[in-house]
This record gives C-alpha cells, sequence and structure tokens, in this order.
C-alpha cells in the first residue's frame, strides 16, 4: 500500500522526474520549486531515510536526483532559518542540492512565517530564477530592444580547459545572413522567442506590445503596436526570403535568427544558439572566415543565385565516399576480386577498368602485406587466359599475361615492383591501339 | 566534455617480428566461380591471411572508424615493431588520413620470416610509443598558446593499443612493466623539456592474438589500474575476424560510440532492376545521438547486430522523402556516421543516396505504436550527419504572434527592400588569411559588421517614412553610395541619378509621397521634391566620410538640389504672397502654370551645368520670388561666366523690385513654349524629330514597390 498521506520528497522528486521527461525529454533545462513546511517526513520514506540509503542504490531504485535533465532546485521552505538549524533539517535539503550537483538553491523565510514574509520569500525566487532576459538585436544601426524567452543558459565548452559558463551578451549582434538550404537544419544547444519590447525612459519595460485584458496596458500596448520595429521587418524578410540572419552573442558565439511558423497565421522570430567555438557547423567553416560578398571577386552566389559557397568541403573524403578496401569479411574481397575478373573476360573493351581495379586491389594487398592474394589472382588470371574463346580478341591474351606476370612480380614483395605508388599499366600491344580506347 | 582525454591521442603499436608472418589459419576463398562456367575446372586453392595482415586490416578498420566519425582533433601514431621501431606517421593533421597510413605500411611490407626471432621485439615499438605520447600535438600547441598562463589546463593522456603474440602472461606483464618504467623516464625528460609533455595518463590495450584452432598462452585480463599514470588491459584474441570483431568494439568503447541501424531502406535488386527489396544498414556514431532514448528508457532495441558484435543497435525506419522541401528542422544535435560493413552494396546505396544531396528522416518505432520522427541523415559538404531532431514537447507552445506584438500593427515594412539587403549581406568564406594595409589580419567576420553598419547608415524600415527608396530613379545611387569606396563610373552613375531627378522636378513628374496621416492630397508638389531631396541629401551625407568620391556626390547632388537650406524660409514667405494674389486674381491654374515655368527656368541652368563638369558646380540661386527673367540676359556666353555675385549674399532692392515686376507681367501673357523650354535661352528648333525617335527618355518615379 502506498501511503499518500505522509511526507515522503524522494516520491515526489520521482514523480517530477518522470512528469518532466515523459513531457518535455531530456534536453529541456527545468526548474523545479519545492514548497516545503522543512519536515523531512518519518520512517521509511523519510527524507533522512532516502539519504541514509542513497550509497546502496540499484539501477532500479536510482535516487532522482541528479535530475536526468539540465535543471535548478529550488526549496521554499515555510520555515525560518532557527526553526530549520534547531534539527538536522537544512543539512539534509542541502544534501539535496548538492546531490543535484550543485544546481539550485534554498530559500528560507525571514521573521515570523506570515502572508508578507512568505510573499517576500517567493519574490527573492521570482526575481533569482525568472527575471527575463533583455537584450539589443543589432543590425548595423537598425536595433530593437527585446526579450529572450527562455533565458539563455550559461554553457560550459571544456570543463577541464575553460571551467568558467560562457553567458551570452545583451548585444545581440546581427554579422550577416544565409540561406535557410545553405545553413541546412544545424544542431542548436536550445532556442528563444525573439519578443520586441517597448521600453520607456527609465529603461523599464512597458510592454511586449500584446494586447492585455488591462485597460491602461492596452493603450500603451496599442501604441506600442503601431510603433515600426526592427524585429517585425526582420522576421518578415526572414521569412519570405527563406534566409537565416547570424548572430554574434559572445566571443567566438554564434547564433541564428529565424522566422519560426507556428501555425498557418502565427509565425515568430526564433534564435537558436549554436555550440560556443570557431567552428560550430563544419558545412560552413570558421565563423571568423565568413566576409560579406562583396568583397569577393565574383558574387560566390551567382549572378542569377544559382549557385552558393556553401557547404565547404572537407580536405579528406570519408571512408564511404573515396572507394576504400576492406576485406575484413571474405565478401568484400571476393566482390574485388570478381570485379577484375567480370572486366578481364570484357577485354579489350574494359582494359581502363580492368587495370584500375587491378590496381586497387594491388595496393590494398601491399598495405595489408596479403602478398599471397597477389599470386592467387595471377594464377586466376593465367587461367582465364587458357579458357579464352577462340573468338576472343588477341589483345586479351596479351593484357592477361602482362597482368599477371605484374602481379606476380609485386608479390615477391621487392621494392622494385612492390611500390605502392606504382600502377600496372596497359601493355602496348599491335591491337591495343584502338581498341583500348574503345571503352 | 574534454578534448584532451585519452582519446586525443592513440599509439597503434603493431608486431612486425617473423612470428606475424604465420597464418591466422582462417582460409579465404577468392576464387568464386560463375555458376555457367564451373564445368570441369576446380578453383583455385583458398589462401589465408598472416598474423600480420588481420593485425594491419583491423588496425586500419579502427582508424577508417575513427576518422569518418572525429576527423579532427583524434590523432593515431602507427609504430611497427621488429628489431628497431618504425614511426609511420606523425601527430599533425595532414598525417591524419587512410592513405597516408597504407601507403607507409606497404613500404613497411610484410614481416620477414626469415629474420632472426632473437633481434626483434615488441618492446622496441612500445617504448617508442612512449616517447610520441610526449611529443606535443598541434591541438595541444594551440591550446595551450590560447590558455597562456593557465597552460597546465592542457592534458596530456593518452592510449596505447598493442598487437602482439605474447608468449605467456609473465610476457604481458614484463611488457606492462616496461611500459610503466619508460613512462616514468619520459615524464622525466619532459620535465625538463618546453616541446615535451609529461604523460599524466596513459591507458595499455595489450591485444595478445594467435591463430585459430591454437591455444591461447595469455589470459584476459580487465582494465587494472598499475600506477597512477598507468592502467593496462589484456585481450587475448583468435586471429581473422575475431581480431576485427574485438578492434570494433574497442573503437566504440575508446571513442564513446553507439550503434543505429536503418531498416526498411527500398533497394533496386542487383539482378531484377524492376523489384525492390528493403535492406538494412548498420552505423555507427557518437552516442549522444542516442541521448533522448537513454535518458527517456524508452528504447526500441533491434536485434543485436548480424556479426554478433556485443553492442545493441537502436534501430530507425527509413521514410522515404516525399517532396525536397527545404526546411529549417529543431536539431539539437548533428553527429558524423560511419557505415559498420563500408562496402557492401546496402550501405554504399546508403550512403552514396545521401552524398548525392537528398536528407531522409527516421522514424523512431515506439512500443505504443505511435510514430515519432525522431532522426534524420544528411550530407553536408561530404560528410554525412546523423541529425537528432527533437521529438518532445516544446516549452514555447501557442506563442504570440509577432503580428501582436511590438510593431505588429505597423503594415507597411520594406519587407522587399529588407530582403534585397540581406541578400546583399549574405556570409561566403574567405579562406585565405587577407591583410590590411596596415599588415594587421583581416577578419572577414568584421568586414561583414563593417558592411552592415555602412548599408543601414540610412535605412527607413517603413514605405511611408521613405520617399527616394520608392523611386526607382534612386536605385543607381543608393545602391552604390554604401560601399566603402566608389569607383569613377559610380560617380557618374550618382550623378546621372541626380540629374534625372532634376529633369524629373522639371518635368514635375509625380512623387510617390506617402499620404498616409495626411489630410487632404497631401504636400503640393514642389514639397514633395523638397522632401525627396533632404533625404537624398540625408543619405549622402552619412557617407560623406567613406572617400572623396561621396564627398564629390554630395557636391553634386547640393548644386542641383533645388532648395539650399537658407533660402527654404523666403521660399515660404514667397509663396505665401503669392498665394494671396492668386486669390485676389483668382486664376488658380495660373500658378500652376507661373510654377511649371519657374520650374523650366530653374532648370535651365542646372542642366546646362549639370551635362559639363557637375563637380563644380556651385550653388544656384533660385528662388519662386526671383525667377530669372528670360530676356533679361540673352547673352550666349551665360554659361561661362557665372552669376557668382547672384549666388552669395543677399538680394539687392533693386532686383527683388525688377523681379517682381517680372513676375507680375509674366503672369499676365503666357510664355512661349519655346521660351519656356530653352536652355540658355536658346530654344531648339524641331524637339519633336529627336523625341519620336525616342532620344528623350525619362524614368518616372514609381508609386509603390509592391
Amino acid at each position: 500500500m502506498d501511503d499518500y498521506d505522509k511526507t515522503c520528497l524522494e516520491s515526489a522528486l520521482v514523480g517530477v522526474c518522470n512528469i518532466v521527461q515523459q513531457e518535455w525529454g531530456g534536453a529541456i533545462p527545468c526548474q523545479v520549486v519545492l514548497v516545503t513546511d522543512g519536515c523531512l517526513g518519518i520512517g521509511r520514506g523519510s527524507l533522512r531515510h532516502s539519504l541514509a540509503t542513497h550509497n546502496q542504490r540499484s539501477e532500479s531504485n536510482r535516487f532522482p536526483l541528479p535530475f536526468p535533465f539540465p535543471s535548478k532546485l529550488y526549496i521554499m521552505c515555510m520555515a525560518n532559518l532557527e526553526e530549520l538549524q534547531s534539527t538536522d533539517s537544512l543539512d539534509c535539503l542541502e544534501r539535496l542540492i548538492d546531490l543535484n550537483n550543485g544546481e539550485g538553491q534554498i530559500f528560507t523565510i525571514d521573521g515570523p512565517l506570515c502572508l508578507k514574509n512568505v510573499q517576500s520569500m517567493f519574490g527573492k525566487l521570482i526575481d533569482l530564477a525568472y527575471t527575463p532576459f533583455h537584450a539589443i538585436l543589432k543590425c548595423g544601426h537598425l536595433t530593437a530592444d527585446v526579450q529572450v524567452f527562455p533565458r539563455p543558459e550559461p554553457f560550459v565548452v571544456d570543463e577541464e580547459i575553460d571551467p568558467i559558463p560562457k553567458v551570452i551578451n545583451t548585444d545581440l549582434e546581427i554579422v550577416g545572413f544565409i540561406d535557410i538550404a545553405d545553413i541546412s537544419s544545424p544542431p542548436v544547444l536550445s532556442r528563444h522567442l525573439v519578443l520586441p519590447i517597448a521600453l520607456n525612459k527609465e529603461g523599464d519595460e512597458v510592454g511586449t506590445g500584446i494586447t492585455d485584458d488591462n485597460e491602461d496596458e492596452n493603450s500603451a500596448n496599442q501604441i506600442a503596436g503601431k510603433i515600426p520595429n526592427f524585429c517585425v521587418l526582420l522576421h518578415g524578410s526572414l521569412k519570405v526570403e527563406g534566409m537565416v540572419a547570424i548572430v554574434q552573442l559572445g566571443p567566438e558565439w554564434h547564433g541564428m535568427l529565424y522566422s519560426q511558423a507556428d501555425s498557418k497565421k502565427k509565425s515568430n522570430l526564433m534564435m537558436s544558439l549554436f555550440e560556443p567555438g570557431p567552428e560550430p557547423l563544419p558545412w560552413l567553416g570558421k565563423m571568423a572566415q565568413l566576409g560579406p560578398i562583396s568583397d569577393a571577386k565574383e558574387n560566390p552566389y551567382g549572378e542569377d543565385d544559382n549557385k552558393s559557397p556553401f557547404p565547404l568541403q572537407p580536405k579528406n573524403k570519408r571512408s564511404y565516399a573515396q572507394n576504400v578496401t576492406v576485406w575484413i569479411k571474405p565478401s568484400g574481397l571476393q566482390t574485388d576480386v570478381q570485379k577484375i575478373l567480370r572486366n578481364a573476360r570484357k577485354l579489350p573493351e574494359k582494359t581502363q577498368t580492368f587495370y584500375k581495379e587491378l590496381n586497387r586491389l594491388r595496393k590494398a594487398a601491399l598495405a595489408f602485406g596479403f602478398l599471397d592474394l597477389l599470386k592467387g589472382v595471377a594464377d586466376m588470371l593465367e587461367r582465364e587466359c587458357t579458357l579464352l574463346p577462340d573468338t576472343a580478341h588477341p589483345d586479351a591474351a596479351f593484357q592477361l599475361t602482362h597482368a599477371a606476370q605484374q602481379l606476380k612480380l609485386a608479390s615477391t614483395g621487392t621494392s622494385e615492383y612492390a611500390g605502392y605508388e606504382h600502377n600496372i599499366t596497359p601493355l602496348h600491344t599491335d591491337f591495343s591501339g584502338s581498341s583500348a580506347e574503345r571503352m | 566534455m574534454k578534448i584532451f582525454s585519452e582519446s586525443h591521442k592513440t599509439v597503434f603499436v603493431v608486431d612486425h617480428c617473423p612470428y606475424m608472418a604465420e597464418s591466422c589459419r582462417q582460409h579465404v576463398e577468392f576464387d568464386m566461380l560463375v555458376k555457367n562456367r564451373t564445368q570441369g575446372i576446380i578453383p583455385l586453392a583458398p589462401i589465408s591471411k598472416s598474423l600480420w595482415t588481420c593485425s594491419v586490416e583491423s588496425s586500419m578498420e579502427y582508424c577508417r572508424i575513427m576518422y569518418d566519425i572525429f576527423p579532427f582533433k583524434k590523432l593515431v601514431n602507427f609504430i611497427v615493431s621488429d628489431s628497431g621501431a618504425h614511426v609511420l606517421n606523425s601527430w599533425t593533421q595532414e598525417d591524419q588520413n587512410l592513405q597516408e597510413l597504407m601507403a607507409a605500411l606497404a613500404a613497411v611490407g610484410p614481416p620477414n620470416p626469415r629474420a632472426d626471432p632473437e633481434c626483434c621485439s615488441i618492446l622496441h615499438g612500445l617504448v617508442a610509443a612512449v616517447e610520441t605520447l610526449c611529443k606535443i600535438t598541434e591541438y595541444q600547441h594551440e591550446a595551450r598558446t590560447l590558455l597562456m598562463e593557465n597552460a597546465e589546463r592542457v592534458g596530456n593522456r593518452g592510449r596505447i593499443i598493442c598487437i602482439t603474440n605474447a608468449k605467456s602472461d609473465s610476457h604481458v606483464r614484463m611488457l606492462e612493466d616496461c611500459v610503466q618504467e619508460t613512462i616514468h623516464e619520459h615524464n622525466k625528460l619532459a620535465a625538463n623539456s618546453d616541446h615535451l609533455m609529461q604523460i599524466q595518463k596513459c591507458e595499455l590495450v595489450l591485444i595478445h592474438t594467435y591463430a585459430v584452432g591454437e591455444d591461447s598462452l595469455v589470459s584476459d585480463r580487465p582494465k587494472k589500474e598499475l600506477s597512477p599514470v598507468l592502467t593496462s588491459e589484456v585481450h587475448s584474441v583468435r586471429a581473422g575476424r575475431h581480431l576485427a570483431t574485438k578492434l570494433n568494439i574497442l573503437v566504440q568503447q575508446h571513442f564513446d560510440l553507439a550503434s543505429t541501424t536503418i531498416t526498411n531502406i527500398p533497394m533496386k535488386e542487383e539482378q531484377h532492376a524492376n523489384t525492390s527489396a528493403n535492406y538494412d544498414v548498420e552505423l555507427l556514431h557518437h552516442k549522444d545521438a542516442h541521448v533522448d532514448f537513454l535518458k527517456s528508457g524508452d528504447t526500441h532495441i533491434g536485434g543485436s547486430s548480424r556479426e554478433g558484435s556485443f553492442k545493441e543497435t537502436i534501430t530507425l525506419k527509413w521514410c522515404t522523402p516525399r517532396t525536397n522541401n527545404i526546411e529549417l528542422h529543431y536539431c539539437t544535435g548533428a553527429y558524423r556516421i560511419s557505415p559498420v560493413d563500408v562496402n557492401s552494396r546496402p550501405s554504399s546505396c546508403l550512403t552514396n543516396f545521401l552524398l548525392n544531396g537528398r536528407s531522409v528522416l527516421l522514424e523512431q518505432p515506439r512500443k505504443s505504436g505511435s510514430k515519432v520522427i525522431s532522426h534524420m541523415l544528411s550530407s553536408h559538404g561530404g560528410e554525412i550527419f546523423l541529425h537528432v531532431l527533437s521529438s518532445s514537447r516544446s516549452i514555447l507552445e501557442d506563442p504570440p504572434s509577432i503580428s501582436e506584438g511590438c510593431g505588429g500593427r505597423v503594415t507597411d515594412y520594406r519587407i522587399t527592400d529588407f530582403g534585397e539587403f540581406m541578400r546583399e549581406n549574405r556570409l561566403t568564406p574567405f579562406l585565405d588569411p587577407r591583410y590590411k594595409i596596415d599588415g594587421s589580419l583581416e577578419i572577414p567576420l568584421e568586414r561583414a559588421k563593417d558592411q552592415l553598419e555602412k548599408h543601414t547608415r540610412y535605412w527607413p524600415m517603413i514605405i511611408s517614412q521613405t520617399t527616394i527608396f520608392n523611386m526607382q530613379a534612386v536605385v543607381p545611387l543608393a545602391s552604390v553610395i554604401v560601399k566603402e569606396s566608389l569607383t569613377e563610373e559610380d560617380v557618374l552613375n550618382c550623378q546621372k541619378t541626380i540629374y534625372n531627378l532634376v529633369d524629373m522636378e522639371r518635368k514635375n513628374d509625380p512623387l510617390p509621397i506617402s499620404t498616409v496621416g495626411t489630410r487632404g492630397k497631401g504636400p503640393k508638389r514642389d514639397e514633395q521634391y523638397r522632401i525627396m531631396w533632404n533625404e537624398l541629401e540625408t543619405l549622402v551625407r552619412a557617407h560623406i566620410n567613406n572617400s572623396e568620391k561621396h564627398q564629390r556626390v554630395l557636391e553634386c547632388l547640393m548644386a542641383c538640389r533645388s532648395k539650399p537650406p537658407e533660402e527654404e524660409e523666403r521660399k515660404k514667405r514667397g509663396r505665401k504672397r503669392e498665394d494671396k494674389e492668386d486669390k485676389s486674381e483668382k486664376a488658380v491654374k495660373d500658378y500652376e502654370q507661373e510654377k511649371s515655368w519657374q520650374d523650366s527656368e530653374r532648370l535651365k541652368g542646372i542642366l546646362e551645368r549639370g551635362k559639363e563638369e557637375l563637380a563644380e558646380a556651385e550653388i544656384i540661386k533660385d528662388s519662386p520670388d526671383s525667377p530669372e527673367p528670360p530676356n533679361k540676359k540673352p547673352l550666349v556666353d551665360m554659361d561661362e561666366t557665372p552669376p557668382v555675385e547672384k549666388s552669395k549674399g543677399p538680394v539687392s532692392l533693386l532686383s527683388l523690385w525688377s523681379n517682381r515686376i517680372n513676375t507680375a507681367n509674366s503672369r499676365k501673357h503666357q510664355e512661349f513654349a519655346g521660351r519656356l523650354n530653352s536652355v540658355n535661352n536658346r530654344a531648339e528648333l524641331y524637339q519633336h524629330l529627336k523625341e519620336e525617335n525616342g532620344m528623350e527618355t525619362a524614368e518616372n518615379g514609381k508609386a509603390s514597390r509592391q
């Protein structure tokens, strides 16, 4: 039987854990607010018991902390510090924060327990955890005051080399634009709504311009709605052109602004953050090396906007793009030998392909020190030679014999014949002049 | 995440001693006879790989997967050991590819079975491996330089993978001791050196390999800490495919890889091109691509991969792409992939499909039966990435539309113009370093910011805030004036634009002035032109400091524009007076006529001079109060003696009076058409001939840009 009428913080945390993961997955930061009177429960299921057995957990009944998603745990105690310190309650609650990798904070009531003091405690939480992130979006001289929601989280790039978390600038500076096809669904750390806001002279937020039920705010918001705002212009053009704006968030940290459609009617200006670093997207290259097209000798997008300088090609091709030789499975080797054999039977038409495949096999066999294979294939080619039909082109026999001979020489492993860069070239015969060109 | 973890540096030490030339005793049939030719022919005897061949091809496969998934910052140093150590490459990035390694291995060749076994040892290679681990990589060097006083944060860890044929467990122990000893010695050396680094952590992976059918003389041992610096593990593996499988498992462990099997890939059959069957392809990638599965526990694990590797693989279903729509997906990670079986037909079909530029969405089968698109395969510049798409609920559900917020009610944003602006400010990579005049390195991204700054110095956001950007006639000037420097041709084009505007004004062409927020018909025509000239001046003035040529454009503009600022006031006063007269004479039409007459008067001088050298042109005196009397100066050489004194200083009482009389007189009769259109009081006859030939073309301001 489960008791639901007693304090059992562990079950509550497990519940939070499950709900958040089902609903939001494991990547979305979540603030968990635990409101408690500071009593930890009694017996089994009490926090003391949970913590005491913390080291004896198996995978199946893992303690819910640290949460398996980015989190902050705020513990709101309906008790003042002195009360909590009189028992070990505070220590236990602090253990919880520690277990959540130090992410979170404990709030207590200043003075006696009354509505006013409770309100002031929650006021502190709001100030700490729910202050909106205000920034200025800039594109040259075009600017707009914006709120970025949710607040961008600080990010640690490499805990060893650079353990200080990076925080984004409050000046979000657009550095240029890129077509959506070129940026190509890049991986991002997080994404945020960019909401234009109207500020009064003191720099306080007047409103987001969103019509509210409140009468007074309404008029202010309506005025704000009618003042041209750069965000709206930018959003409209990004949407129409199918482009994104690259925005600088800090030193070696960039993101992108784009139009995100929620439905057919509703769409919004969004900002996604790339991972900090000089080259967040390999297909764009180093961010610092991106410059204006006007500096290029000719427009890299073409006069008719029919080409693009992206994606950048890496220096070395990956194995799947360069026809590597892998003979770990017998089928790999057999396929390569078959290819040679198939072309051997179509000599002299397939002379070029025959030698290409032959040289590919030769190179791999030399690198792997698999000289027996060279001998084997040489034998096979000699046999093929004897099996040639009477109707065969006379050049076929010459090429097969020549190839077999060359492979045999390579199989001796002597540097003279077994050079890796050396290629077996077709034998020049009286017949080959015309026939080899025919393929 | 740590850049300089153990997997930053991997040293392969492969035994090249005579016994490695022995056969692995696993036969490979290579002579697969085609069915219809088998009669009477006995296939050639199968061959077998040597221990060396097995070791080399397995380690190459390890490197292939590693290079595919981590082309940078994960480095391999390959060492071959016999009577000495042969170091086949260095830590430099240029040496980090399969071709280099294959070429170097070919140069070494297979072990010589007739060499003296007494001279040969794996120890040479292990010593060289420790030595090479102390050598700094370019990444470590770069990080140290960057961190300056915090250079000690840059770690030096590494892994030695040693493939050998050991004699016994005690032989293995001896090898471990040797590595331990060598690290100790070399760390002492490195402590006193600037270009060597002490080894903080070394993982020794000893792989004892032996021919199939033999008994292993060495026992497996899991990872064990031999000292704070050295850990060691021992694997005893049969050669051939067993060794390859072992190294495949190791590469996955060492580089935190995971496996995904793409199922249901439709593929044309080789033999029957019109039929298609479904295939599976297994890919390796960093395990973070599975992060959502691991955390949520909703894993749907397909059967373990066919070769019986230790790993579980996650099955994702191929979704045939229907459109080629370019969409911006919400992607939380992108990881390079490597096919497990790179040369198999299904693998190469899949990779070629992707390399040709198509993307494939992958569906995650869920227990509940619901379908969720969780991943996407896509290539960028010849590299294939597995993108993780967010499939959980968004916290940004139902956000307010941008049209409901600040500036959302404004309907005449210059969306198309800003689109054009964005195209002009697109980015492109500049791979070769460029230098400024002072020799310092020029950062292209800073250039991009500079350009944005220039292009936005005057950029009205809405159509009703601007006149000039609604006029096609201004485009040639507006598009070049924002440039950092102008060519002579640019200047000429700007001047032409200005003359053209002057011409429009003379012809009294309507301007696309917004009437939003004004009552009635909006400003009068001359007021419209005044607004237009002011705006154009604002634009040009914003750029005069760019170059001397920008200055010249402004000079031309100031020379040509109708109203020097100090005369604005007088003009207004004058008009009021005229208005009164007009009312008294009740001749509103006449006013318009007078206007056009004045315009033409004002223009003729300007045009004349404009056609010559405009840059030197002076301020033109012009006021509705004082139109130049047409008959007053019938001099031929008028343009050569510019009325300097007129342009400066106060107007004399006499000229004011005579102008007034002239104006009054002129209103009493209709001006001759010839005089009206004359230039320097010389009227060109038979003008219509020219016009009919289409010589005179003038652009009209376009009313609206949309």
